[in-house]
């Protein structure tokens, strides 16, 4: 990351992309897409990005002081321009705008003491290769210190506040070459699903390399963490938030606005982050004698909801299949009804292959014909559905239409039980010959051909 | 006169009925009195239907001590009558209902419902059955056979409810079962532990079943035959772990060689009989070599369609001294001093297939008679240079001969001659030997009274007399071909009349021949099943008529080109109880409702119907829909429809 910094702050970018007026935007995006990309599921061995970054640098160390020297300064001034409101008692400042000023320097300080951490960090070796694969986005190490430092835990950290004083604060950090949250878009847009194993095969972090945070069950449950700061709607990501903010007039339309917020400059070289499921027992949570933490916010929230919460999202077509994170009732959804593999306990499964080894491992499991799948729930029907048939249907065959002209007739309106209605309905099609078999009378059998 | 009774107890009369296996020597026996009658329906184990009719009542007599009923030749047999026909309290412990296509899966769920102790099913060529079918069987948790041959429909999916349900089965026939693939049986292998036999021929399984059949302890026989997925890799993990293995049957596996086949000899040492026919056609020394491995079990050996020279010949004589059965058909390069030193050394040989091997000679007749003097079968068919002078070498010797086939041999009267020494001679294959004539069958009427199946096809020399003779002697015989033997005339066709047995008669091409002949025929023939009168241009309704009431067992029939009328037609298809499959192309003289009238009087009891495409729009749907829902298959002739009516 030595080498990164260095560039931001020595050899600005000549980059003339309309967006990126920050010139070390356009740097940083290059870099996040050739060396950081989120995640890293084939591991690039670190050397590779050691042979680029040389040992230890002391210009890069003294920009890091200087930065922080800006810094401190700029959140004096902020400091400043508060005591002068309200002793002036001047009401220019609205209630919102006061908390987004607090913010600010809620973030401010928050970036001046992970670039304490980084210069100091930029001591210790040990850290700084983890530190470039494993790293969580930088906008939810930010939160996450935020919520772990007691700093003030804040759902809306990073908007961008509507005051244009602030705006010319930003563009300030903009021009200073800050620069944060520049992988952040990319990676929610990446990793929506990411699962639990892909970081645990990823990197396995030795025990003590990297810090370990707990959010609480609020924070990882709660659904937006950008707000609207005046009509109060809550957003997942911040880029969808500043689109949303230029509907309140043209002063969110101009480019800094729109821009994305540019990350700090001493923000990388962070300690690796790891997280920790707050739900006491779970292999996740640190006090489990197998710890195996979490790589980042998204794979916290996808475990607690999967692991921990109810599953409230039914798949509408199936109605049997629950799950707790929309984005997996969403791809299963894509596969609903291809889930043509089922065994005779009720298990679905997309493939046959599964599916045999499936019935192999367990005594007494078969696969299921394409169409008695409630056999069990269908047999305590048969009692009530007396229709004629002696003997011969057991119930768990009522289902069959496959012969056509024979089809027993179902009473699919009896079936009571979630879910099945709406398939049933759609794979037997109860036509007029169907009856035939109430009509004839004839036990267990439906009258012949007509041609008889 | 004294009581037979007396002198023959009960079980005396079961041991007597114990050496009678001809159903004309049990009718006699059951007919002699009450005793026999009821000696006879505790003795009876199984029995055959030919129609539903009778089986109700067959079956309250034999109700307890009956274990096998065969209803694969039963017509219009469906769920109701399946139902109905089964005792309840019965010991039944094997069922056939092969070919049964009006049965459903809800006739198989009654039928292993009732026989609490079934140990056997066969629904092999019910060609509509799937995997509901081959769930409804698995319900037989008992089943220690099952053969579901092609079941067309059947998949993975069936097998496993199969392998599941039946874990005890032993015996499994799935050939022809196009859908199953390696994942079923991989689960199969996993599920039914004891299994002996299995056929899994002409599937699409490939290397990966045969790993999985490998772990098969106590298979024994192995038929892989037409598994054109299935190489040499496979047969490699087959014979890495199992060496139970005594029967294997790989022909038709064009992608398995010698190679294949050597390990196999390697890593099965008990192997009785190995089948490598129509593989891939070279074979190398070393495949032969390994078989002395096998000296001491090997009793049946295929080669067919291999390339073996005289080396490979000797190899097999020296090192397999103990087989009995050698199929050499179409080999190319087989020669007489191959043969001569494969007879040398496997004096034992009973059965030998020489079909085709055009470079035969009369020196290799006289190497076999003079080494295996226990042949019994001997399959000559196209070896042109073979002449009466082997043939004489061989009846003389081989006095045990029971079947020959000559067909295509050019040989003479005076071979049948010398034929006609092997008195013990069942089955003459004598086709396209135009050499063949009256004088010859004289011979053979006088001498092999013992003839069951006689082929004279396209024996023109053959005429009227010919067939007196046979007809005088042969009295037994049960399969006869006269296809295109053109001379014959009714006066031959009413001497057959005195061949009670006969249940196969070919006469297609023989335009002489009237319904009069016809009639008179029937009137004697009693038990025909097939009859073909393809081109015998000249019968006509009073035939049918003469079929109608004579044959009432007549299961097959081809009519086309006869001057059949609809009145003939209907007649015919509602009285033959038994018939199931009619080819009835070109008979100009039936007009389109004769067709849907005769059609629909037996509906329920044709399998098979060969039609004019020309009737598939004009005949009612409703009826071709009724057929079709039977599982009655119709192949359609693709000829332009004429009436000449």
């Amino acid at each position: 990351m030595d080498q990164k910094q260095r560039s931001s702050f020595t050899s600005p970018s000549t980059s003339k992309t309309p967006e990126s007026f920050n010139p070390n935007y356009a740097h940083s995006q290059f870099n996040s897409q050739t060396q950081t990309q989120y995640p890293n599921p084939f591991g690039i061995p670190s050397q590779l990005i050691d042979s680029q970054s040389p040992e230890w640098d002391p210009q890069a160390l003294l920009s890091n002081l200087s930065f922080l020297e800006q810094k401190i300064h700029q959140a004096q001034n902020i400091v400043q321009e508060m005591i002068r409101t309200n002793e002036g008692q001047n009401c220019i400042f609205s209630e919102a705008e006061m908390t987004a000023q607090r913010y600010l320097l809620t973030t401010d300080l928050t970036s001046i003491i992970i670039q304490v951490i980084s210069a100091a960090g930029s001591f210790l070796p040990s850290i700084r290769t983890p530190f470039l694969w494993g790293n969580p986005p930088i906008s939810q190490l930010g939160s996450s210190i935020a919520s772990a430092s007691n700093l003030g835990p804040s759902p809306n950290l990073y908007q961008p506040n509507p005051n244009p004083d602030c705006e010319e604060l930003t563009k300030g950090w903009e021009e200073n070459g800050v620069e944060e949250g520049a992988d952040q878009i990319q990676v929610e847009d990446l990793d929506v699903k990411e699962s639990e194993d892909v970081d645990q095969d990823g990197d396995n972090l030795p025990i003590g390399t990297y810090e370990v945070l707990q959010l609480e069950k609020e924070e990882i449950l709660a659904p937006h963490t950008h707000f609207c700061t005046i009509c109060g709607k809550g957003f997942k990501r911040d880029a969808n938030l500043r689109m949303h903010m230029r509907g309140h007039g043209d002063e969110y339309k101009n480019p800094a606005a729109l821009a994305k917020p540019v990350r700090e400059p001493g923000s990388q070289p962070v300690p690796v982050k790891r997280y920790s499921c707050p739900f006491v027992g779970c292999k996740r949570n640190k006090e489990h004698k197998n710890f195996q933490p979490l790589k980042n916010l998204l794979c916290v929230k996808n475990h607690y909801k999967r692991s921990h919460c109810e599953k409230s999202y039914t798949c509408s077509r199936c109605n049997t299949k629950k799950f707790s994170v929309i984005a997996d009732l969403k791809t299963h959804e894509k596969h609903c009804g291809s889930d043509k593999w089922l065994c005779s306990c009720g298990t679905t499964f997309t493939r046959k292959d599964k599916l045999f080894g499936h019935v192999a491992l367990f005594q007494g499991h078969t696969p299921a014909l394409p169409t008695d799948e409630m056999k069990g729930k269908n047999e305590e029907i048969d009692d009530k559905n007396d229709s004629g048939g002696v003997g011969y249907n057991n119930g768990d065959e009522y289902l069959d239409m496959k012969g056509g002209y024979f089809s027993p007739v179902v009473n699919l309106d009896s079936f009571s039980f979630e879910g099945l209605n709406d398939f049933s309905m759609t794979v037997f099609d109860p036509t007029e010959s169907s009856f035939h078999f109430l009509q004839s009378g004839s036990p267990g059998f439906s009258q012949k051909d007509p041609g008889n | 006169m004294c009581n037979i009774t007396v002198v023959l107890s009960s079980d005396l009369l079961a041991q007597v009925l114990d050496w009678l296996h001809d159903s004309k020597d049990l009718k006699s026996c059951r007919l002699v009195s009450r005793v026999f009658l009821q000696a006879e329906r505790m003795h009876r184990k199984a029995i055959r239907p030919l129609r539903l009719g009778p089986l109700p009542v067959l079956l309250r007599r034999y109700a307890t001590s009956l274990l096998s009923l065969d209803l694969s030749s039963c017509p219009s047999l469906d769920d109701v009558a399946l139902s109905v026909s089964i005792p309840c309290p019965n010991n039944l412990r094997s069922v056939s209902l092969s070919r049964a296509s009006g049965v459903t899966w809800r006739g198989l769920k009654v039928l292993v419902s009732v026989c609490p102790k079934i140990e056997a099913i066969d629904i092999s060529y019910c060609t509509g059955f799937g995997d509901r079918e081959a769930a409804a069987v698995a319900k037989a948790s008992g089943l220690k056979e099952l053969k579901i041959d092609k079941c067309l429909q059947v998949t993975d999916v069936g097998l496993a409810k199969v392998a599941v349900g039946c874990s005890g089965l032993e015996r499994l026939g799935i050939k022809w079962c196009r859908e199953i693939s390696d994942i079923g049986i991989d689960l199969l292998a996993k599920k039914c532990l004891e299994l002996r036999e299995l056929d899994i021929s002409y599937l699409k399984v490939g290397n990966e079943s045969l790993r999985s059949i490998a772990s098969l302890a106590k298979l024994e026989n192995l038929a892989l035959v037409g598994c054109q997925y299935v190489d040499d890799e496979g047969l490699y993990f087959l014979s890495n772990r199992n060496n139970s293995l005594q029967i294997i049957d790989v022909s038709r596996c064009v992608n398995v060689t010698s190679a294949g086949l050597t390990t196999l000899a390697i890593g099965h040492q008990h192997l009785r009989k190995i089948n490598a026919g129509n593989c891939s056609p070279v074979i190398t020394s070393t495949f032969v070599s390994k078989l002395c491995m096998l000296g001491e079990t090997l009793n049946i050996l295929k080669l067919d369609g291999l390339q073996l020279p005289v080396s490979a010949l000797e190899t097999v004589g020296l090192n397999c001294r103990n087989l009995l059965e050698i199929g050499l058909s179409k080999c190319n390069g087989v020669t007489d001093e191959g043969i001569s030193r494969l007879v040398e050394g496997c004096s034992d040989l009973s059965t030998i297939d020489l079909t085709c091997c055009h470079l035969l000679t009369d020196e290799s007749l006289f190497s076999i008679a003079a080494s295996c003097r226990g042949v019994k079968s001997l399959r000559l068919e196209s070896c042109v240079l073979i002449s009466e002078k082997g043939l004489d070498q061989v009846a003389t010797s081989c006095a045990d001969l029971k079947e020959i086939d000559l067909t295509d041999c050019n040989v003479n009267d005076s071979a049948l001659k010398c034929l006609s020494r092997c008195s013990e001679l069942r089955i003459l294959k004598l086709g396209l030997c135009s050499g063949v004539s009256d004088i010859g069958l004289a011979f053979i009427g006088t001498n092999c009274t013992k003839l069951l199946e006689l082929d004279l096809y396209r024996c023109t020399a053959v005429t009227d007399d010919g067939l007196a003779s046979i007809s005088n002697g042969c009295k037994r015989m049960k399969k006869l071909n006269l296809c295109y033997c053109n001379q014959i005339s009714d006066t031959g066709l009413a001497h057959l009349r005195l061949l009670e047995e006969l249940s196969d008669l070919e006469l297609r091409g023989i335009v002489r021949i009237t319904s009069s002949g016809i009639t008179a025929m029937t009137m004697g023939c009693r038990s025909l099943t097939q009859l073909d009168l393809k081109r015998c241009y000249s019968v006509d309704d009073t035939g049918m008529w003469a079929l109608a009431q004579y044959t009432e067992n007549l299961r097959q029939l081809t009519i086309s080109y006869c001057t059949v009328t609809g009145l003939g037609l209907c007649h015919l298809l509602g009285s033959l109880r038994c018939i199931q499959d009619v080819k009835m192309v070109h008979l100009s003289w039936v007009s389109i409702e004769g067709f849907e009238i005769a059609l629909r009087s037996a509906c329920r009891k044709l399998k098979k119907v060969k039609l004019l495409s020309g009737l598939q729009d004009v005949l009612s749907p409703e009826l071709l829909q009724s057929l079709q829902a039977r599982g009655c298959c119709i192949r359609w002739v693709n000829k332009p429809l004429v009436f000449k009516g």
